[in-house]
């Protein structure tokens, strides 16, 4: 039996067991190569289901907005376990009202899981060995690719909408008394966004890539993504998600932690 | 915009003109705070290019206001505490020296000058170390000339 076959049997069994209210997965996309979110509450709904190396997105950015729906189940990859992780530290879902599918894929292995899956090949999110290219260019360089970069963004907030770790209720971008930061695609705005969207990321984000994926200006928010976790590996020794032990790390400190850049 | 400290804007028939940066100061109420204070009774001579906004703590900085400063005109921003260990809250500056850390790495990533923002402990009896950390800040934001990259570059109206 295929790891899709036993994924459609086990969701059919749980909405029959009434053990979930609703299983939360993947179905096929209306174009080839596209898997997309799908919440099935009725166990005819299972063979909907997909599994395949087209399941990419975060699922987890839908569970803190099924908080009072009942208990769910999960497909849950590598990158939407820690997510998992995430929201249970911070207290946006309840580790009882969730059942987690696994599904690992080469290396990377679900950190959360209430029931593993067999491996689905091709899950596996793309590192860059560019990064340390770009850093190695001048500050005039980074700065010129960068603003080019970030001058067309349409500060849609896809990126927002898309991210497991954007749950707030207010957003500070739609924050207006006072406003935070200027809403229009003013190059200053748009650095400022961007930055502080970085910066709400530390410690947090998960380099699923749902961002990058679901931006319409195809710009690439995961180079600075992977850049905030380099900063949080190499300060603070701290690895997103990977542990629901671990304190978050801008939300603790050491004594120790180091300040050279301080005068 | 230059009404005051903008001898940058004015043309000198004769003297060369030096660039006075403007610099926003983010000090916190116990130690920073109390260390220019003490800076200002003892008659230390230092710049008059910051302009100090009081904060509870330094955890009270929030890198939006930092950035923000920056947008709006400031050439650099300086941000002082109290040292480790000294916090009135106990761990508030700690918590942001955590903070400040991912923002200096993170601006420098995106090229701005590291000399732009400047973070400091300085304590309520360091006021000559107050005055050393504003003569320092105040060169090396000079060095670098105006601040332009985070500087909004949209009509004040179009908000």
């Amino acid at each position: 039996m295929s790891v899709e076959a036993k994924l459609r049997a086990r969701a059919r069994e749980l909405l029959e067991k009434k053990e979930v209210a609703a299983v939360l997965g993947y179905r096929a996309g209306t174009r080839a190569e596209v898997a997309v979110p799908v919440l099935i509450s009725e166990p005819g709904q299972a063979e909907t289901l997909v599994l395949n190396g087209y399941c990419l997105q975060n699922l987890a950015t839908y569970l803190p907005k099924l908080r009072r729906a009942g208990r769910i189940a999960v497909v849950a990859t590598h990158a939407t376990s820690r997510s998992i992780v995430n929201l249970l530290k911070e207290r946006q879902v309840e580790r009882d009202k969730l059942f987690v599918l696994g599904v690992p894929s080469g290396e990377l292995r679900p950190v959360i899981v209430d029931e593993m899956f067999d491996e689905v090949p091709g899950l596996s999110a793309k590192s860059d060995d560019a990064d340390s290219a770009f850093e190695a260019r001048s500050p005039q360089e980074r700065w010129d690719i960068l603003s080019a970069e970030l001058s067309r963004c349409i500060r849609c907030y896809a990126c927002r909408a898309a991210c497991p770790n954007c749950y707030c209720p207010t957003c500070f971008v739609d924050a207006s008394r006072p406003r935070r930061v200027g809403r229009t695609n003013d190059l200053s705005d748009n650095v400022i966004f961007h930055l502080m969207r970085a910066m709400h990321m530390a410690g947090r984000c998960v380099e699923c890539g749902a961002c990058a994926r679901a931006c319409p200006m195809e710009i690439d928010l995961a180079r600075i993504n992977r850049k905030v976790s380099r900063i949080v590996r190499e300060r603070f020794g701290a690895e997103s998600g990977m542990s629901l032990d671990d304190p978050l790390p801008l939300a603790a400190f050491d004594t120790e932690d180091k300040q050279e850049f301080i005068r | 915009m230059a009404t005051d400290a903008g001898t940058a804007d004015k043309p000198a028939a004769t003297e060369p003109v030096v660039f006075e940066p403007r610099i926003a100061a983010f000090l916190c109420n116990w130690c920073s705070y109390a260390g220019a204070d003490l800076a200002g009774i003892s008659r230390i001579q230092y710049p008059a290019s910051i302009r100090v906004i009081r904060v509870p703590c330094s955890g009270r900085v929030d890198p939006f206001h930092i950035l923000r400063a920056l947008q709006e005109g400031a050439d650099g921003v300086l941000v002082s505490g109290c040292h480790p260990g000294d916090c009135h809250y106990l761990s508030g500056n700690y918590v942001a020296r955590r903070r400040f850390a991912v923002l200096h790495d993170l601006l420098s990533f995106f090229g701005i000058e590291p000399g732009r923002v400047s973070f400091s402990w300085v304590s309520a009896a360091e006021g000559e170390r107050f005055a050393e950390v504003v003569r320092e800040v105040t060169e090396a934001v000079r060095k670098l000339g105006p601040s332009n990259r985070l500087a909004e570059c949209r009509s004040k109206d179009s908000v």
